[in-house]
C-alpha cells in the first residue's frame, strides 16, 4: 500500500466512525457551574426526581412526554485497559442503546401499549438512586448540562438477589415552560459485561 | 463403541433422551455433572466460534475470548497471522491478559514476568541468564497451549481437537448455505464495533437449543411484534392483527453437526414491496427489487458471480435468516421493513458463553459488509441495536425466559419433565436447490430435534 492509501483508508474509517456513533456530547464547561444552592439547582435535580419516580412507577407514557423530538439516547460500551489507555474504555461505535426519538417512543409502546412484551411483564420492581448531581450553562441559553449518578436496583419475580445498574448520566436538559425536557442522554455504566439480562428498562 | 456417561446417581446419560420420541429430560438443563462433561466432550472437541478478523486488523492486536470453560487470546502477529492460545500462564497459572482486547508485541504475564510471543511461544523470563524457568523443561515446551485455527469468511473458530475434523468437514452441509451468508462479497464483512456482553442466569443449552431454528416462539413470546410498530400487521391484511404465522412459511434446513437454519419466504415481502409478480422475476432480479441485508442493487452483481445458479434461487426466494453455528452460535440476517415502506437489513451474530450450568454470556457481535455504505452501515446498525442484543426489544423476551427454565430443571419432579420436539416435518419442498435435510411449510421441530442428536453423539462419543 503507498502512504496515499493509507491516508484514503484512514479517512474512510474516520467518517464511518462519525456516521455510526452518536453526535459528539457537549462539552462542559467548568466555569459555568451552576451552585448547588441556586434554585435553578434545584429545578434540575427535581426533574430528574421526578423521573425517577415516573419510572419506578411504570408511568411510561408520561415519562415519555419529558423527550425532546430531537432526542438522543445512548449506552456506550465499556472496555477494560490500563490506567493510562483509560480513553479507550468507552466504545460509541456499538452500544447497548443507541436511540432516538421515535425508536424511544416504539420502547414505550412496547411496554405500554401491548399485552405481551414479556421481558418486563410482569414488570420489574425498580428503584432509582439519583445523587451527585452537578449542573452546568451550556452556550444554549435554555439548555442544561447535568451530571449525575443513577443506582438501579432491580428486583424481579421472586427472585431473592437484586440486579445493580450503577452509571452516571451526561444530560442535556431543555427549558420547556415550568419544567424541563429531555434532549441528550448518555448513560455511562460502570460494567464491561452488565450484570442484568437484558435493558428492558429505562435508565 | 458409544461411550454413555453415568451420572452420580447411577442414572446413564442415554435415560435422559428418548429417540422414539423425541424427548430431552430437563435434568440435562441445569445438571453440574453433565455441564462438565459437555465443557470436555462438546467445547473441547468441536470448532468453537470466537470473533472477526476486522477485530484484530493490525499486527499485535488481540482479544480475550471463551472457548466454552476456557479463556483463549485470539492474538494477530506481524506477519498477519491469526493464533489462539489459552490464556493461562503456564508457570503458575496467572492469566496472561485482563484485558478484553488490545494491542501488544509481546504478552508479559504480570505475576512473575514470562513472556510470550503472539503465537504463543514462550521468549523468556526476565533475568534470562539467571533461567528462572530451570532447567528441567525447554522454553519450546513452556509456551501457551494452542488451539487449531480455522478462518471463514473473517470468522475465526479454533478447535483443541488438533488431530479432529476439519472446519470444512465439520460445517459439512451447512456450508453451502453459510457461503451465501459470510462470503457474498471480495471485500467481505466487518464489525462495526466491539460486541455487546451481558450475563444471563440460565444454562448455556436453554439459549443454544432455542437459537437452533425455533420458529414457534416468534409468534408467543415475540408477540408485540405484531401489536405494535413497523412490524404490526394492519387488521386488513393477510393474517389478523397480532397473527404472525404467515411469517413462519418457508423451509428449515438441518445438517448432521447441528448447524441449521430457518429459509424464511420473501415471495410476500417482494410482492407487498414491489407489487411485482415474484414468480414472474428472474433471481436476479428479485435480489435487486429486494437485496439481502447489507447489500445494495449495485452490489448484487458480486453475488451473480460468486454464487451458482442453486444458490442465487435460495438467496432470492428463501434465504436463511436465522440459524446457528452448533454449539453456541446463533446467526441473524434478516429484513426489516422501515416505516417509509423500505426495507433495512440487520446482520447479528452471537455467542452463548457457558459460565457454569446457571450462567451463559450472551456476547453479540453486529456486522455489515465493508462495501455496504456507510450510511446504511449506520442504519443497520441502530436498526440491530434496537431489536437485538442488550436492550433488543424483540430478544428481551428470550434473556427473561431462560432462567425459568433453568430454575424449575432442579425440581425433583421438574428434571424429568421433558423438553420435546415431536412437530415433525411431513414434506419436502417439491424441489430444492441445496442439500441438508430440508423441511418444507410451517416451522418445525426437526432442526431443534437435530441439535440435541448431535449434542448427544458427542457427549457419548
Ligand atoms: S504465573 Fe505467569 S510468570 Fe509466574
Ligand atoms: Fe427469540
Amino acid at each position: 500500500m503507498t502512504h496515499a492509501d493509507d491516508n484514503a483508508t484512514a479517512l474512510a474509517a474516520a467518517e464511518l466512525k462519525t456516521l455510526l456513533e452518536p453526535t459528539p456530547l457537549p462539552m462542559l464547561d467548568t466555569s459555568k457551574r451552576i451552585s448547588a444552592a441556586d434554585p435553578l439547582h434545584t429545578e434540575l435535580m427535581e426533574f430528574l426526581v421526578d423521573e425517577a419516580e415516573m419510572l419506578d412507577n411504570l408511568q411510561f407514557k408520561a415519562w415519555g412526554a419529558t423527550l425532546a423530538e430531537d432526542l438522543e439516547y445512548n449506552a456506550p460500551l465499556r472496555r477494560t485497559r490500563t490506567t493510562r489507555q483509560q480513553d479507550q474504555t468507552v466504545v460509541r461505535t456499538v452500544q447497548h442503546l443507541h436511540e432516538d426519538f421515535g425508536s424511544m417512543q416504539l420502547r414505550i409502546m412496547r411496554v405500554a401499549d401491548t399485552t405481551s412484551a414479556w421481558g418486563e411483564d410482569p414488570p420489574s420492581r425498580t428503584r432509582r438512586f439519583i445523587s451527585n448531581i452537578r449542573a452546568y450553562r451550556t452556550e444554549q441559553a435554555n439548555e442544561y448540562l447535568v451530571r449525575s449518578y443513577e443506582l438501579v436496583t432491580r428486583s424481579r419475580f421472586d427472585f431473592d438477589d437484586f440486579d445493580l445498574i450503577p452509571c452516571e448520566r451526561y444530560d442535556i436538559l431543555r427549558r420547556d415552560g415550568v419544567s424541563f425536557k429531555l434532549a441528550r442522554r448518555e448513560i455511562l455504566l460502570d460494567q464491561v459485561v452488565v450484570g442484568t439480562p437484558n435493558l428492558g428498562i429505562f435508565l | 463403541m458409544p461411550h454413555i456417561p453415568i451420572l452420580n446417581d447411577g442414572t446413564p446419560l442415554s435415560e435422559l433422551i428418548n429417540h422414539d420420541t423425541r424427548e430431552v429430560a430437563m435434568r440435562t438443563l441445569s445438571d453440574e455433572q453433565i455441564y462438565q462433561v459437555e465443557m470436555k466432550k462438546i467445547f473441547a472437541k468441536t470448532w468453537v466460534f470466537l470473533g472477526h478478523e476486522t477485530e484484530i486488523p493490525n499486527s499485535g492486536d488481540f482479544l480475550v475470548r471463551d472457548m466454552g470453560s476456557d479463556s483463549v487470546l485470539v492474538t494477530r502477529d506481524k506477519d498477519g497471522d491469526i493464533h489462539v492460545a489459552l490464556n493461562v500462564c503456564p508457570h503458575r497459572g496467572m492469566k496472561i491478559s485482563t484485558h478484553d482486547s488490545g494491542n501488544t508485541p509481546i504478552h508479559t504475564c504480570i505475576y512473575h514476568g514470562w513472556a510470550f510471543k503472539p503465537n504463543g511461544d514462550f521468549v523468556g523470563a526476565p533475568a534470562d541468564k539467571e533461567c528462572m524457568h530451570g532447567k528441567m523443561m525447554t522454553k519450546q515446551q513452556l509456551g501457551l497451549k494452542k488451539a487449531r485455527v480455522a478462518e471463514y469468511g473473517g470468522l475465526i473458530f479454533a478447535t483443541w481437537n488438533i488431530e479432529g475434523p476439519s472446519f470444512e468437514e465439520f460445517l459439512g452441509d451447512a456450508k453451502w448455505y453459510f457461503d451465501t451468508l459470510w462470503c457474498r462479497t471480495i471485500e467481505g464483512m466487518e464489525v462495526l464495533g466491539p460486541p455487546q456482553r451481558f450475563v444471563i442466569r440460565a444454562n448455556w443449552k436453554t439459549a443454544c437449543e432455542q437459537s437452533a431454528s425455533d420458529g414457534f416462539h416468534t409468534m408467543t413470546l415475540h408477540r408485540w411484534l405484531g401489536e405494535v410498530g413497523p412490524y404490526a400487521k394492519k387488521p386488513d391484511e393477510e393474517g389478523k392483527g397480532g397473527d404472525l404465522s404467515p411469517e413462519m412459511y418457508g423451509s428449515e434446513v438441518w445438517t448432521d453437526h447441528g448447524h441449521t437454519m430457518r429459509c424464511i419466504d420473501l415471495d410476500r415481502k417482494i410482492r407487498r414491496i414491489t407489487g411485482k409478480d415474484p414468480s414472474a422475476l428472474s433471481a436476479r432480479e428479485k435480489l435487486e427489487l429486494l437485496p439481502p441485508p447489507g447489500i445494495t442493487p449495485e452490489m448484487v452483481p458480486q453475488l451473480l458471480e460468486r454464487f451458482s445458479d442453486e444458490q442465487l434461487e435460495l438467496m432470492s426466494w428463501r434465504p436463511p435468516q436465522v440459524g446457528n453455528f452448533f454449539p453456541n452460535g446463533l446467526f441473524e440476517f434478516i429484513y426489516l421493513p422501515q416505516p417509509d415502506g423500505t426495507v433495512v437489513g440487520a446482520m447479528a451474530l452471537h455467542a452463548y458463553i457457558p459460565k457454569g450450568p446457571d450462567k451463559l454470556e450472551f456476547v453479540n457481535w453486529i456486522l455489515a459488509e465493508k462495501d455496504t455504505p456507510p450510511e446504511l452501515k449506520a442504519k443497520m446498525l441502530r436498526q440491530s441495536v434496537q431489536l437485538l442484543g442488550t436492550s433488543g426489544m424483540v430478544e428481551q423476551d428470550d434473556s427473561d425466559t431462560w432462567p425459568h427454565q433453568t430454575i424449575v430443571a432442579k425440581g425433583a419432579m421438574s428434571a424429568d419433565i421433558t423438553l420435546k420436539y415431536q412437530a415433525c416435518y411431513e414434506t419436502k419442498p417439491p424441489s430444492w436447490p441445496g442439500p441438508g435435510h430440508v423441511g418444507d411449510g410451517f416451522t418445525k421441530d426437526d432442526t431443534q430435534w437435530q441439535w440435541w442428536q448431535y449434542w448427544y453423539e458427542l457427549m457419548t462419543a
